[in-house]
């Protein structure tokens, strides 16, 4: 059993669709193994986030039904379900990857604004906030030039340190734009970082690499990245890729 | 003229200025058998001279790095301070 607890699973492009979609065929007890989930998380997490209603058995044994219905999936592929949602996915996205630069897995509609009362002071428009990571400072440049152009707010990193710095600064940045080759860290473990931490872990991220392979996008997905793009950058394409993801394409 | 435009030439021209110190960099790196830190570098060109409207400059760290990662004991030498001197011919060009 220790095994089958430390397997991971993730959601799904059907998980996610159930899971924001209007109504739903599952049961409550699957819809909240499905929250559970968020992402991706271990059979043993989400036991104890059942606060032992649950044992870890029962978990794995309901996860399971869930991955073979495609709801979730097990990207290292070592369960005996069905991993096909997943794998198809990564083939999309590198196919998506060389076609047209870039790969987006899901659009964030932001949340619909209240209507203004009638004589109400009008809200100010927020400018989204980018977080560009990038280590050539010339390409940094370029890139915090073209996102303000387009009316965003930039912040740019670099380093480990820097990172974490610019993502501490308020307002929360409404988007990372994350290289994959840093100079003191790796760009997954950025990601993965981002994706385990309470406060971070809904920001949409898209990676920016100059490999476009298959293992780079699995690895991306099974980490949680919303979206790829290859350089060198194509700058129509790379914004076309963030306003995707943001939902205001 | 566009002052935007102006902004873009000016990153572009110091893009252009920076490739004499990069390429030192990577003949430093190499001199020292530096390799986790030469691929680095050649990575960060390979994805950064094509943004710049340096295509070929790009393809040349590209094939460098390609042949770093499948040789990185650097056994083939010669095929690298050849690639890297393309890639030199490149960065030098008007």
């Amino acid at each position: 059993m220790a095994a089958e607890e430390k397997r991971v699973y993730m959601l799904t492009s059907k998980g996610n669709a159930e899971l924001t979609g209007a109504s739903t065929s599952l049961s409550a007890a699957d819809l909240k193994l499905l929250v559970m989930v968020d992402g991706e998380a271990t059979v043993e997490k989400i036991a104890g986030q059942t606060k032992n209603q649950l044992s870890a058995e029962a978990v794995a044994t309901m996860l399971r039904e869930l991955a073979k219905k495609g709801y979730i999936a097990d990207p290292d592929g070592t369960a005996a379900i069905n991993v096909g949602d997943f794998f198809k996915e990564a083939d999309l996205g590198l196919s998506s990857l060389e076609q047209k630069g870039f790969f987006v897995r899901i659009a964030r509609r932001p949340e619909p604004r209240p209507k203004a009362e009638p004589g109400a002071k009008p809200v100010e428009k927020k400018k989204p906030v980018v977080l560009v990571v990038e280590d050539d400072p010339q390409l940094a440049k370029m890139l915090r030039t073209y996102l303000k152009m387009e009316d965003f707010e930039v912040r740019v990193a670099a380093t480990r340190e820097e990172i974490n710095k610019a993502l501490r600064e308020p307002p929360r940045p409404d988007l990372v734009l994350l290289d994959v080759v840093l100079p003191d860290i790796d760009g997954f473990d950025v990601l993965a970082k981002l994706r385990s931490h309470e406060a971070m872990k809904s920001v949409p991220v898209i990676m920016a690499t100059a490999k476009a392979t298959r293992e780079a996008v699995l690895e991306g997905l099974r980490r949680g990245a919303d979206g790829y793009v290859t350089k060198p950058y194509d700058m129509p394409i790379l914004m076309s890729a963030v306003k995707t993801v943001l939902g205001i394409a | 003229m566009n002052p935007l435009r102006a902004e873009f030439d000016s990153i572009i021209a110091e893009y252009r200025g920076s490739l004499p110190a990069r390429i030192e960099r990577l003949d430093a790196l190499l001199a020292a058998g530096d390799i986790g830190a030469l691929a680095r570098e050649l990575h960060t060109l390979a994805g950064s001279a094509g943004t710049f409207g340096l295509p070929q400059l790009g393809a040349a760290a590209r094939a460098a790095g390609d042949l770093l990662a499948r040789d990185p004991g650097g056994a083939q030498r010669g095929e690298l301070e050849r690639l890297l001197g393309a890639l030199r011919h490149e960065a030098c060009k008007p």
